[in-house]
């Protein structure tokens, strides 16, 4: 009896031990298990503080994934100038073969398995997901809807340029059947259309039901930025829908010139304190003062700008080019943080198409003897170029002649990007605010559109001759595409403009440096592998591939 | 300042000593076996340090009280304890101990090694791996077929891989459990090496189930040494080691270097050896155990400084443990409590001394006195080191070396208590509470004058120091009974209980930078630093996880009938916190039966049995939260603060499940024992993170059950007694995984070489059909009059095609160039016992497996661009080749068979009475000779890729093994003399 006692109490007392300690909730302490918004405190953190141009609001997180591949390596940017005429990767040696893919990307050997390309797949859908996820907020305001949606829209512009054929997916979790790329166009027309609250585009129509504002803080959409977008949407059309819309592209471009606040950027209206100046180099100067002015890391505020993508060193990351372009020594032209990794070379033809009084060719590239924060010429010791006499030519001097693509391009050669100017002491991320949509392209849109409305390229005359008066350079009395497609590749290098307005003007299969003319299937990127087998079946490759 | 510590424990220890008191009173008698009289043979008065052996007729004279007990002990036999009383003449008649009835520690209980359904192993103390260990894992290496323990390399602080049959799961829990006297989950580090009394591996599934997901990949159970009663025992254990490298990488010499092209800075320094030493480390333990009455105790402390023979690297660790145990309530409650605590001072060093003691100038200074790198300024910025400013990736290694300090404290505090209580003589319930606090310290200073890493020469901003502290806290309770009934032929012991676990994690980081000079390290003063003026500069960080926690309810029973069948089932509902609703639990069986041979086919060995055993076990991810929607949170540009997506959610994720069957035979006769095991495992629903459709999960990867792993092998273990004095024996196993089932069919590819310029480029396939660990790489064919590789057209239709984005082409000209994993492993050891000397060898080998020398992939190929680098020049260089791609030719078969273990001990004579009770002198080798063709540092396999597994937070690819990093610490020899002495 005694035993059967303990025996009971005992079993009992485990029972209820036990009984309580069955809970397997996962309560999860340090992570957000749901979305939140909290108003910030503006801090000013000097010259390239961008909270001038920051909004409030409660769509942050998806204006935010504008920041990846815009302007680093690896991703969007790298593929739209790789693949172009303005710049290669050459194989240096030991540096950069990395499986072949740079080299693919130049002679457009490009296949479906080609990392950056599926990173570049990736990336937009990533975000189009996150813009997806902040529509499904309760208590968002009309204009905070209609900006999403033209960021949206925008994500699935970037998508049908460059894959053509995507799924259109409007809700997180959701999957949608692929779309052909005419269809595609025509989602992004209608909706940057519905937060424009009109039905179409012609000069003088009105805005007053549009849920976008005309605020012109430029980390936003207005409705400047969705009209610009349009216009380059429209001027595109033929290649996306196969049908022509080159009217109304004029008709928006003309639109932003006519009602923005925008000017052009000038040497009267854009001077900003020159942040990479060097004290031993007397040639630097103090000030930045009209173009270059516009792209400097302290460019925030600049005339010019529509709609710019926000990055800084310290809270927002994403822009490399000072490490993807220069050689390692020129580390001590500018004091950077880390050595820079020698990647990008412009390519000899492009630095050769600008004249040489140029403005922008003075600010656009580095060339010639390199020279370091006290004024001393910095060296290559690991040279693999060599002077007539067989020694070693030590002297960094970045040459615009380029030996060859691979497998040893001179680790100097090449002119260097500098458009997207550098500071003193600048971190491993630039500061500089990136251009989605400025004026100078409304201009070159705008005489596009009115010159292949008309099947006349005179017609493009005016607004070509006010970017080249800004140039510096002498107006054209006539025109032809060619020169007209050269223009604007010089106005909009390393803007990542490039190989759309080649594939608009035919031009993307020619032949250049290192590489023969391509197959026409080329001017679509393959779909990356990866995303066709994720897809199970519901993705076909492009043509071609 | 420890090692006053020390000198003041042991005195205490020893004034705890008792007293003795002699009586004057003589017994006499005799000691027997069933087979005569036992020569030879202990006799004790108990409590007293009063003790005789018997002469050669077995008999022997004591002085005894009337109130004394006498205990009789012989090797082999069961201990007797005989009260004096009145006798004067005693006679002792002990019983053999056979080894088939000694106990085997297993889940929850214990068993007769006979009873035992499933494949175990017992090692004993004496089987250990000898000479300085520094992890306890150490002590099994190579001793245990199927289980594989590697440290390439051989850092000190690093922590060995272990495996059991290879590929248990892809995920998290990829190591055993183990379990230290019964508490699950603890760790091998914080059990000191001397403190072990013998190690139980649970190899398969059916003895593992009980254990549930964390025993998924085996369980290795730990048993400490306890105290025995009688009077104290005192032991003390020295050693102190040289260390020196044994194997490294060839480079160019000075002259070759000059010869071949390379850019001649004047000087000749081995770098190599500039940043290595000959290390000194010494080894101290102490222990007492004893008891009194009903109690028993054992308390050990132990001293261990490792030098690593890199400069500046190596750890100081101090160790103390205590187990009591003791009776109450009649002797029907049991108490056992177990303590310990570790505090390891550690200094890792920086990983990238060893790439670039490869790779910088041979000619190059180590000082600087004035080189054209140095127009207009002294080197003195920049510590008086030479640098080769503005060349890509190319540091002085002894710069790193001696002025970079990453040092980490660790503290770890253990304990345990344990209840049983015997309600019955057939029922006892036993109640179990743990827990373990282990707290981690890591500090990171980079002086001003640091150019990697401190930017020595940037004009306004210097030096950093870095702090990142962690936390891990693990709790369990456990309460379960076990019940007997015995009855005519046959006996069944049912088991059930209860557990609970629950762990936790935390951490908190923080860098800054800027600080004057080099005066003093500034990580002790940080106000210093100029960041606090620029806050952006400052990073500050901190996690703290979930509590995970794993509830279980299990039961046992074990049949043994006509004591020669032997039946065994069990099963385990088990529950996480970690999988989605309506996943998280769990039902794991296993049942098990073996039969004595001898007794059905008549014959009569020693030894002679087969079993069959069959078990489930789940396992878990490793991350926490994976089936909920999580975000990120961040500050954008108007300093709004909101959150994103941070991954794609998996509310299906489920149990990943493991069968395992197992057939073994055991056999013994005489001078022949052995075991053989075959067994199958399948491993399905594994968790992984993989490929997902970006457009429906925004992500373009997610944690899923993604597909199904089978291994099938077999291990082997024999052991001869070739003469009275030579003993020997051999373990070896085989086995291969392959991959069934996958969510991409069409496979993938893993494990990127890396930078400089061998980015996409991936080596490892994983295929559904095949198997794992494939290489995947073009033939190398020879060199092209460009100096570029020719790859082999293997399907001969006339093309090559051998880019890296065509792996996976039909037309693709790439083929398997080797296998990660090793196709057999084995170990070897050598008993030989001359009189007082013994010796004893142990070889190791393992063969079949491939490592793809990264090193020389990127650094042996002549690159003109790298002549200011210094070359990878082994036996394999081809000075025509200038171009680096990866292909065959950095394939290399890795087979080795090595000395892994030599040790030459002396056994003292000691008198009988004196204070001393035995001592022994040792010397040891360990890594005494390797044979092997691989020209790597260490031919060791690599089973995992992704650098050494850091307590399982880093995350490694188990998908890819044979991948030989550039960050594998250098192999060292180790000589070693040790004292051991019991009093």
């Amino acid at each position: 009896m005694k035993n059967f006692n303990k025996i009971f109490f005992g079993t009992l007392s485990i029972f209820a031990f036990v009984i309580a300690c069955t809970d397997l909730e996962e309560e999860l302490v340090s992570d957000f298990t749901e979305q939140l918004t909290v108003p910030g405190v503006n801090v000013d953190l000097g010259e390239t503080d961008g909270s001038s141009q920051a909004v409030q609001d409660q769509i942050g997180s998806a204006f935010e994934k504008l920041r990846d591949g815009t302007a680093g390596h690896n991703n969007y940017w790298s593929i739209q100038t790789v693949s172009s005429d303005e710049m290669q990767v050459g194989q240096k040696g030991g540096d950069w073969f990395d499986g072949g893919i740079w080299l693919d990307m130049h002679r457009h050997e490009y296949t479906a398995a080609n990392g950056p390309l599926t990173n570049t797949w990736n990336t937009q859908y990533n975000a189009i997901s996150e813009i997806n996820s902040n529509l499904a907020k309760s208590g968002l305001t009309a204009n905070e809807v209609a900006q999403l949606k033209v960021l949206r829209a925008f994500f699935y512009w970037r998508l049908m340029d460059v894959f053509g054929n995507v799924k259109i997916v409007t809700s997180v979790g959701s999957d949608a059947p692929q779309s052909s790329r005419a269809d595609v166009f025509a989602f992004v027309e209608s909706e940057i259309l519905a937060a424009l609250g009109v039905s179409a585009i012609t000069a003088d129509m009105d805005l007053t039901n549009s849920d976008l504002t005309t605020n012109p803080k430029k980390y936003r959409i207005n409705q400047y930025a969705a009209v610009g977008l349009l216009s380059r949407i429209y001027l595109n059309a033929e290649v996306y829908s196969g049908t022509a819309r080159y009217a109304e592209a004029a008709t928006a471009a003309g639109w932003v010139i006519d009602n923005g606040p925008y000017e052009l950027t000038t040497e009267g209206n854009s001077s900003v304190t020159n942040l990479a100046q060097r004290p031993g180099v007397a040639t630097d100067p103090d000030t930045l003062v009209g173009y270059p002015a516009m792209f400097a890391p302290n460019n925030q505020d600049n005339v010019e700008l529509i709609w710019t993508v926000p990055f800084d060193s310290f809270k927002g990351g994403g822009m490399n080019f000072h490490m993807m372009g220069l050689h390692q020594p020129s580390q001590f032209a500018f004091n950077f943080d880390s050595q820079p990794w020698n990647g990008y070379q412009t390519l000899e033809a492009f630095y050769n198409s600008y004249d040489d009084g140029d403005v922008r060719k003075k600010s656009n590239f580095l060339v010639g003897q390199q020279y370091s924060y006290s004024g001393l010429p910095l060296s290559d010791w690991a040279a693999d170029d060599f002077n007539p006499d067989g020694t070693k030519h030590l002297p960094l001097n970045y040459t615009p002649e380029i030996n060859e693509l691979a497998p040893n391009s001179i680790r100097q050669s090449g002119a260097r990007m500098y458009k997207f100017s550098h500071s003193q002491f600048e971190r491993n991320e630039k500061s500089n605010d990136f251009p989605i949509l400025r004026l100078s392209e409304m201009y070159m849109n705008r005489a596009e559109g009115l010159a292949r409305a008309a099947g006349d390229w005179s017609l493009a005359l005016t607004d070509v001759n006010i970017i080249r008066e800004r140039a510096k350079v002498s107006a054209y009395s006539s025109i032809t595409a060619d020169e007209f497609l050269a223009e604007k590749g010089r106005e909009f290098y390393q803007e990542s403009h490039r190989r759309t307005d080649l594939n608009r003007f035919g031009k993307y299969n020619d032949a250049w440096f290192e590489k023969s003319a391509s197959a026409s299937y080329k001017t679509l990127m393959p779909i990356p592998t990866d995303a066709i087998i994720a897809s199970g079946g519901s993705l076909t490759q492009n043509p071609g591939y | 300042m420890m090692k006053k510590m020390i000198f003041k424990q042991t005195s205490f220890f020893v004034a705890f000593l008792l007293s003795v008191g002699i009586y004057a009173q003589t017994v006499s008698g005799v000691v027997t076996s069933e087979d005569g009289p036992l020569p030879g043979a202990t006799v004790q008065v108990k409590g007293t340090s009063i003790g005789v052996s018997t002469d050669f007729d077995g008999n022997f004279t004591i002085q005894a009280d009337a109130t004394d007990v006498l205990m009789v002990s012989f090797v082999g036999f069961s201990s007797q304890e005989i009260a004096v009383g009145d006798q004067d003449q005693i006679t002792v008649t002990l019983i053999a101990d056979n080894e088939l009835e000694e106990v085997v520690v297993t889940g929850y209980g214990s068993q007769k090694q006979k009873e035992i359904t499933s494949a175990v192993v017992q090692v004993t103390a004496e089987e250990f791996n000898k000479g300085p260990i520094n992890n306890a894992a150490q002590l099994l290496q190579g001793k245990v077929a199927g289980l594989s323990i590697y440290n390439k390399g051989g850092n000190p602080n690093a922590s060995a891989t272990i495996r059991l049959r290879g590929l248990s799961t892809v995920g998290a829990n990829i190591s055993p459990l183990v379990v230290v006297d019964g508490v699950v989950g603890a760790s091998l580090d914080n059990v000191d090496p001397n403190d072990i009394e013998s190690i139980n591996v649970l190899k398969d599934g059916s003895a593992a189930a009980i254990y549930g997901s964390r025993g998924s990949s085996g369980v290795i159970i730990v048993t400490t040494k306890g105290g025995k009663s009688g009077e104290m025992q005192l032991s003390y254990n020295g050693q102190l080691s040289s260390s020196s490298i044994l194997n490294r990488i060839d480079v160019m010499t000075p002259e070759e270097f000059r010869a071949a092209g390379g850019s001649d800075l004047g000087g000749e320094t081995d770098w190599t050896e500039a940043v290595t030493r000959n290390a000194i480390s010494q080894i101290h333990n102490i222990s007492a155990s004893g008891g009194f009455g009903n109690t028993t105790y054992r308390i050990s402390a132990n001293l261990r400084e490792k030098e690593g023979i890199v400069i500046n690297t190596g750890f100081e660790q101090f160790n103390s443990r205590a187990n009591i145990s003791t009776r109450a309530l009649n002797d029907k409650l049991k108490v056992d409590f177990n303590a310990s605590f570790t505090q390891r001072q550690s200094s890792f060093g920086n990983d990238l001394v060893l790439k670039y003691a490869t790779l910088f100038n041979p000619t190059a200074p180590v000082y600087t006195e004035g080189s054209e790198y140095f127009p207009g300024s002294s080197g003195d910025a920049i510590g008086g080191y030479f640098e080769t400013f503005g060349l890509f990736d190319s540091f002085n290694p002894v710069s790193i070396a001696e002025q970079h300090d990453l040092t980490g404290e660790r503290t770890e505090l253990n304990y345990n208590l344990s209840l049983g209580y015997d309600l019955t003589d057939d029922l006892d319930i036993q109640f179990r509470a743990a827990r373990q606090t282990s707290v981690n310290q890591n500090r990171n200073y980079v002086p001003v004058t640091a150019l990697l890493g401190g930017n020595a020469l940037s004009p306004t901003r210097r030096g950093s120091a870095s702090f990142n502290d962690n936390r891990f806290e693990f709790k369990l309770y456990e309460i379960f009974g076990n019940y007997n009934i015995t009855s005519d032929g046959f006996n069944m012991n049912l088991t059930g209980g209860y557990s609970f676990q629950q762990d936790n994690f935390q951490n908190k980081g923080f860098s800054l930078g800027d600080f004057p000079d080099d005066s003093q390290d500034y990580s002790f003063n940080i106000d210093a630093s100029q960041d606090l003026l620029n806050a952006g500069f400052i990073g500050a960080n901190s996690y703290r996880g979930p509590d995970n926690k794993i509830i279980a309810f299990f039961g046992r029973v074990n049949v043994v009938i006509d004591e020669a069948i032997y039946l065994n089932a069990s099963v385990r509902r088990e529950g996480s916190t970690k999988l989605g609703e309506g996943n998280k639990w769990g039902t794991f069986p296993a049942f098990g039966i073996g039969a004595d041979l001898n007794k059905y086919l008549g014959t009569d060995f020693d030894l002679f049995k087969v079993r069959l055993g069959y078990g489930e076990t789940g396992s878990l991810p490793g991350p926490t939260g994976l089936s909920q929607v999580v975000y990120n949170f961040g500050y954008d540009s108007g300093g709004t603060g909101n959150t994103s997506q941070a991954r794609a959610a998996n509310p299906d994720l489920k149990w990943e499940s493991k069968a395992e069957t197992n057939l073994g035979v055991e056999f013994g006769n005489g001078k022949l024992s052995g075991s053989l095991d075959l067994y199958t495992r399948d491993i399905s629903d594994f968790i992984l993170e993989t490929k997902v459709d970006v457009a429906t999960y925004g992500f373009d990867r997610r944690y899923e059950n993604s597909g199904k792993i089978n291994t099938q092998g077999l291990e082997l273990n024999l052991n001869y007694q070739l003469t009275d004095s030579y003993e020997t024996g051999i373990n070896l196993s085989t086995y291969n995984t392959t991959l069934e089932e996958y969510v991409i069919e069409e496979g993938d590819i893993r494990a990127n070489l890396g930078s400089p310029g061998q980015n996409a480029t991936n080596m490892l396939l994983v295929r559904p059909g095949e198997m794992i660990g494939q290489i995947w790489a073009p033939r190398f064919d020879g060199v092209d009059a460009d100096g570029a590789p020719i790859f082999g057209d293997i399907n001969g239709d006339g093309q090559v095609v051998a880019s890296q984005d065509k792996w996976n082409d039909p037309d693709a000209d790439f083929e398997t160039a080797g296998n990660g994993i090793p196709t057999l492993e084995l170990g070897w050891s050598n008993n030989l016992n001359l009189g007082n000397w013994s010796v004893n060898a142990f070889f190791r080998g393992a063969f079949g497996h491939s490592l793809i020398n990264t090193f020389r992939a990127f650094y042996e190929p002549r690159l003109a661009s790298q002549s200011s680098y210094n070359f990878v020049n082994t036996d394999l260089a081809l000075p025509e080749l200038t171009v680096a791609q990866f292909s065959s030719l950095y394939v290399e078969k890795a087979d080795f068979f090595k000395l892994d273990n030599l040790t030459v001990a002396y056994n003292f004579d000691i008198a009988q009475g004196s204070l001393i009770n035995s001592a022994q002198l040792s010397a040891n080798v360990q890594n005494a000779f390797v044979i092997t063709n691989y020209t790597g540092i260490d031919p060791e396999p690599a089973l995992v890729d992704g650098g050494t597994n850091v307590a399982g937070f880093s995350p490694v690819d188990v998908l890819a093994p044979g991948v030989d990093r550039r960050t594998n610490y250098f192999t060292a020899r180790t000589i070693t003399v040790g004292l051991n002495i019991n009093f």
